[in-house]
């Protein structure tokens, strides 16, 4: 017997005729007024652990099976049987200081003026996911569907209709509530967002406020440390970064050994094009790459945006202006000015792209250590790639003078002395990184250092050294385009690991964890 | 957008899924590589009319009222279908279980009617064991079930067939399927697997009141002074139960659990009593009630018998006795007994910790002794309360021919059974004197070759049935086997030799009966994918092929045939159902046969109407551990899943949320084997093994103690569990045998 439900069917609380002390309790009953926001209360000693929230969200939103906007943490502590078990139920935070809206390039993120929800547009994203690495919750989460991140917006238009988000209704024991929160307050005093299993809430200012248990507090901890998934290799990331460098790193070789030839400028152009249309494939949504500049006032990733286009364009120039005889014009003059520009330009992108992974939510990205390695990795290609250039470079100057082309030729140097100082100085950069993060107290650090040494990536590790030793070695006997290949290899691979080995900031999660691969793996 | 191959829905796929079964024009992909949003459309949001902004594809066009089909908390839903199709479950606000809440399994409960890996078209072993199943037609399947069936019967005797139901169908085919196993088939071998759930509960409240059937309420969670639960883990189990508790103020919660669950961190007072050490706490409090003149003595002389033996066998029950052997202090044990016994009301709850066991119906009996002891019982917030476990267990208990006669009629009861006789129009010699088989029988009758033929109904025993290399011995013993499944293939469909698809929970309609004895209709709102059936249907077509159709069915066309003669055969017993139509079930929001709670005038379905206080003796449980196998395996659940996963693990929130099984060690235990966190390790019992158990090494469990969940047939607890069984209710003894651990080897 199917009922048409016309009548029956009410969904929230005050529809369903629940007392309205409750649904005060839920959802705020008064307009904010300014200086004001909305935000969520988690009662820890409520929540049972059952996970409707979670079930709920997705089906709210219409999400896929892994993606979920609100996740359920476990926490424990203690000896048995005195022992504390219990459960943390998270969306986005809506921070005061949100390190999302102030990394995205596209300005896809707002701070709602009305409500204060960390709003985000699924139509502006590119899905560049560079908020993925700056939450230090791990909120944002990239959906390979769209091609852009998504994220929990407090289910806006259900509060702004009166009803409560989708969390809030399902949790059997009104564990989640929406409340009324002063700023001015909040940012004076932000104590009640601090639990255990959360990041430290005064990075973005954490609204969510926590109430803990009254006892064991303190022995409480996260379950999830034991089996942390590595981190997305984001291959486009690797070829990009490293090509780039190698761009920057040889345009500055070929400044200092005076050799900016049509062809070596040419070769150079090719690696900067190949490099930049490469990058675009990190993105969800390659389409819309250039939306990346607008957020060049704020966002780094729109500085590096901005300095590798630059770059791009004043080489283009230079190039011409190196080919410029060709055309029965003579622009040579204006090569050198152009070739320093762009380096300045290189500098700034290396220097721009290395500030984008200085974020807090990555703590084994946040250190000194990777601005160093970005540009020592630009020398260290650049370098052997110079001097590979040699022979090609003489032998078109032979085969194909040209009228009015570069009178004098090609003189390229080998260098191996520079590139044992340079490899020398890559590696202690690498060494006395890992030595930081195998002696750190930071988790995440400690977690990152034991990435590196494990059954996975240890011998990745070995194999990016010897690679840099190979490569010195062989510059030296010489052997430039071999030696081009091991200097690649040591970057990429050491890459590579910078990407995979990051432990991202995030809320405990569960024991088995949305990463709970292990079944498939023993299968 | 569905994949062609799974008919996996996007509602219930992963993202990559998603994009897996989209089929694209080159121009879309393309697009799709650039980057342009061509899955707009999935992520927009509408405004449902009645739940307001939610994402469009979850906006439904009709509201259907139903009652979820996993637990027996009996939680009142509204499915939403667009088009004919499911798209949303909610709970709903109205029905009194649960007022619109709903634990994650019932929140995503509408994917499983199109979840991959239902069970379309009957498939039959033609070319005998160790062939495949082929894909047969109705006429054909049933043409083989009766004539195999029947030959056996014929050469063997009727009792050649064993039937295995369960908890999940409709009260109204539990009824039919009764009437059809003894009246039309002629076996007494029928039972359900509610038999490894509540049959100790059953026997426990046969055994002190004369008849099976809770007693309370859900309210009186809330309105009691001291709620104790024994072995029960509310909050991964009955989740919507546990916002009852902590309401009213002062309310003393005590869970009695070997480990810290979820629900004990609910507690205001955790007893982690050593395992199976119940039945010395309760006597033990029992002892102190007594000494401490905390009885109820006007009630114990007008409605309970056996006092004098009772208190003279609990002298020795002291508390430094029970102290010794449940682990707990003395004086915890003092507080326990002051508090339950100066409560005005007081609940006890139990669930699997008591009735999983060799002693489950006594133990649940020696609860019963301190509801009767302090008159806690047929008053508000006081019941003993077996917290059932499956959908409609209730109503197979009630319904059913297993256990006993359809309305709690005993089989050697002559009264009874001139009555149902007379009622059906049947002469009285055609009822059974005595209950058949029970489950655990019926496979062990299997083993030696007594049962010959098995029909196993909406239920899973490769994974839930302990000690597999027996029943697998069963199975393969068995000359005929049929499993009638809403899924395909479950594990049990590698021994079946006929399959029967069925309709699930969503295709068909009528009751099911929840702990609380509330009846609430359950109604359809899909059709039965391919070729499958309601289990109705199938029941009345072998009747047809039985030729018993106009004898056992006359005129009945739909389970509400079923349900008119049902509340006639009901009326005037306990379990009543006469009074309510569906439409008034439905309406309400369920009702409660025998009112809110029962024996509120204290008089109780036996010999003169008194309740009986049982001497238990508390014994040490069956497999202890040894130096070979130190470890004592404790088994049970987790509140994602489902029993053995054949739906939840279809739901891929679900399965994604907990995809294997994973073995709780403590770190004492840990250390000493040199195990860590996450290792595979392998659990072995004198029985078997079982490999690849991911391990958690946690201070929830006592050293010496493991635990690990049953739900996974790929890391199958009931590969080692023990095959002991209790001999008054033939429940399994899930919940402790003895094991060791090692680290498994890589394969």
């Amino acid at each position: 017997m199917e009922t048409d439900s016309a009548e029956l069917v009410r969904m929230t609380l005050i529809e369903s005729g629940a007392a309205p002390s409750l649904v005060d309790l839920l959802i705020p009953s008064r307009p904010l007024e300014p200086g004001e926001q909305y935000r969520f209360h988690f009662d820890m000693t409520k929540c049972i652990g059952c996970r409707s929230c979670e079930v709920a969200c997705n089906e709210q939103n219409g999400n896929p099976a892994d993606i979920k906007w609100r996740r359920v943490g476990e926490l424990e502590g203690g000896t048995y049987p005195l022992v504390s078990r219990t459960y943390l139920s998270m969306g986005c935070n809506h921070c005061v200081s949100a390190d999302c809206v102030r990394g995205c390039p596209v300005d896809a993120y707002t701070k709602d003026p009305i409500t204060g929800i960390v709003l985000h547009s699924a139509d502006a994203c590119i899905g560049c996911q560079y908020c993925v690495w700056n939450c230090p919750y791990s909120v944002p989460q990239f959906n390979p569907e769209r091609g852009v991140v998504g994220k929990c917006d407090m289910c806006r238009d259900r509060l702004l209709d009166g009803r409560e988000p989708a969390c809030v209704n399902a949790c059997p024991e009104n564990a989640i509530q929406i409340e009324i929160v002063n700023l001015a307050e909040w940012v004076n005093d932000f104590a009640l967002a601090e639990s255990p299993g959360m990041p430290p809430a005064e990075q973005t200012i954490s609204t969510t406020r926590i109430t803990l248990p009254k006892t064991a507090v303190s022995e409480l901890a996260r379950v999830d440390t034991s089996q942390i998934p590595l981190e997305h290799a984001h291959g486009s990331l690797v070829l990009m970064t490293s090509a780039m460098q190698a761009a920057f790193g040889l345009l500055c070789f070929l400044l200092f050994d005076h050799n900016l030839t049509p062809a070596s400028l040419a070769f150079l152009l090719l690696v900067t094009i190949v490099a930049i249309n490469i990058s675009v494939f990190h993105l969800g949504r390659p389409a819309y790459a250039w939306r990346a500049l607008k957020m060049w006032r704020r966002s780094w990733l729109s500085r590096e945006v901005l300095c590798f286009t630059l770059f791009l364009c004043t080489l283009s120039a230079c190039a011409a202006a190196a080919w410029s005889p060709l055309f029965h014009l003579n622009l040579t003059r204006a090569v050198l000015p152009l070739a320093a520009a762009t380096a300045l330009f290189g500098l700034m992108g290396t220097g721009a792209s290395a500030c984008i992974y200085l974020v807090k939510a990555r703590p084994a990205w946040d250190l000194v250590h990777t601005p160093i390695d970005f540009l020592l990795s630009a020398l260290l290609l650049g370098a052997p790639l110079n001097a590979s250039l040699a022979m090609p470079s003489q032998w078109l100057y032979g085969k194909w003078r040209l009228p009015g082309m570069a009178d004098t030729a090609p003189h390229f140097h080998i260098h191996p002395w520079w590139m044992a100082l340079i490899a020398a100085a890559w590696l202690l950069n690498q060494v006395l990184r890992t030595l930081r993060l195998r002696n750190s107290e930071v988790f995440e650090l400690r977690a990152t250092y034991d990435h590196l040494r494990g059954v996975l990536l240890s011998r990745q590790v070995g194999l990016a050294w010897s690679c840099a030793v190979a490569a010195t070695l062989l510059l030296a006997i010489p052997l430039p385009i071999l030696s081009f290949v091991a200097a690649g290899a040591a970057v990429l691979v050491n890459r590579y690991l910078f990407f995979v080995s990051v432990v991202p900031r995030s809320m405990a999660l569960t024991f088995l964890g949305a990463t709970g691969k292990h079944a498939k793996r023993a299968a | 957008m569905t994949n062609p191959t799974t008919g996996q829905q996007p509602a219930n796929a992963s993202a990559k899924e998603r994009i897996a079964m989209r089929s694209m024009s080159l121009a879309q992909r393309v697009g799709k590589w650039l980057g342009f949003d061509i899955s707009r459309s999935v992520y927009r949001y509408a405004k449902d009319k009645r739940f307001g902004h939610i994402s469009e594809s979850r906006v439904a066009d009709k509201w259907t009222k139903t009652t979820c089909g996993y637990c027996s908390v009996g939680c009142g839903m509204l499915i939403g279908t667009r088009d004919g199709r499911p798209v949303a479950a909610r709970g709903n606000p109205e029905h009194p279980v649960n007022l619109g809440k709903l634990c994650p399994k019932g929140l995503s409960e509408h994917l499983i009617v199109e979840a991959p890996g239902r069970a379309t078209t009957p498939m039959l072993r033609k070319g005998g064991r160790g062939t495949p199943l082929e894909p047969v037609s109705w006429d054909e399947a049933l043409d083989a079930m009766i004539a195999r069936i029947g030959a056996l019967q014929v050469r063997h005797g009727n009792e050649a067939l064993g039937v295995i139901g369960t908890g999940q169908l409709l009260t109204e085919e539990f009824y039919t399927l009764g009437k059809l196993v003894q009246l039309g088939f002629r076996t007494r071998n029928y039972d359900g697997n509610t038999t490894l759930c509540m049959a100790s509960a059953v026997s426990g409240y046969k055994l002190s009141f004369g008849s099976d059937g809770p007693p309370g309420a859900y309210a009186d969670l809330e309105t009691a002074d001291v709620v104790l639960l024994v072995g029960s883990n509310l909050a991964d189990n009955h989740p919507i139960l546990c916002n009852r508790l902590r309401k009213k103020p002062g309310q003393v919660l005590i869970v009695a659990d070997p480990r810290v669950t979820k629900t004990a961190m609910m507690a205001d007072l955790h007893l982690p009593v050593k395992p199976r050490s119940d039945i010395a706490l309760l006597n033990g409090i029992a002892h102190i009630l007594l000494r401490d003149q905390l009885v109820h003595r006007d009630y114990l002389r007008d409605h309970v018998d056996g006092l004098d033996d009772f208190v003279r066998f609990v002298t020795e029950f002291t508390p430094e006795a029970v102290s010794e052997v449940t682990g707990l202090s003395v004086e915890t044990i003092e507080t326990v007994a002051s508090i339950y016994g100066r409560a005005k009301a007081a609940f006890i709850g139990w669930t699997m910790g008591v009735n999983h066991s060799t002693q489950g119906a006594v133990t649940v009996a020696a609860i019963n002794n301190l509801a009767l002891l302090t008159g806690n019982i047929g008053r508000v917030g006081a019941s003993p309360f077996s917290i059932t476990g499956q959908c409609n267990a209730m109503g197979t208990r009630e319904s059913g021919f297993a256990s006993s006669m359809p309305g709690y009629r005993k089989f050697d009861n002559a009264n009874d059974r001139e009555e149902l006789a007379s009622l059906w129009d049947i002469e009285e010699s055609e009822l059974p004197s005595a209950r058949g088989l029970a489950y655990p029988d019926i496979i062990e009758a299997a083993v030696t070759g007594k049962v010959k033929a098995l029909w196993i109904i909406a239920t899973n025993p490769i994974v839930s049935f302990p000690n597999y290399n027996l029943l697998k011995q069963a199975f393969d013993t068995a000359e005929f086997v049929v499993v009638q499944d809403g899924f395909y293939p479950t594990p049990t469909m590698e021994f079946a030799d006929l399959v029967l698809p069925a309709a699930i929970w969503g295709e068909k309609e009528g009751t099911y009966t929840n702990s609380e004895r509330r009846i609430s209709k359950v109604n359809s709102f899909a059709t039965p994918p391919g070729e499958a059936r309601s289990d109705f249907d199938i029941f009345m077509a072998l009747a047809e092929g039985l030729g018993v159709k106009d004898k056992l069915f006359p005129g009945w066309t739909t389970t509400h045939s079923a349900w008119l003669e049902w509340q006639k055969v009901s009326a005037g017993r306990l379990c009543d159902y006469s009074p309510f139509t569906w439409q008034q079930i439905e309406d309400q929001g369920g009702a409660q046969w025998g009112g809110a709670r029962l024996y509120e005038d204290g008089v109780f379905p036996r010999e003169g109407g008194r309740a009986l206080l049982h001497c238990v003796p508390c014994l040490p449980f069956v497999e202890q551990p040894n130096r070979e196998f130190d470890l004592i395996l404790n088994t049970g659940r987790t509140v994602e899943h489902w029993h053995t996963r054949t739906k939840t693990g279809a739901v891929a929130m679900l399965e994604g949320m907990v995809p294997n099984a994973w073995l709780e060690m403590n770190p004492v235990d840990a250390q000493r084997l040199s195990l860590r966190q996450h290792d595979p390790v392998t659990i072995r019992s004198r029985r078997a093994s079982i490999t690849q158990v991911e391990l958690r090494v946690t201070e929830i469990v006592a050293p010496g103690q493991v635990f690990m969940p049953f739900h996974f047939a790929e890391q199958n607890s009931n590969l080692v569990t023990l095959g002991a069984f209790d001999p008054i209710s033939r429940e399994p003894n899930f919940k402790q045998c003895a094991v060791r651990v090692e680290r498994s080897t890589l394969n």
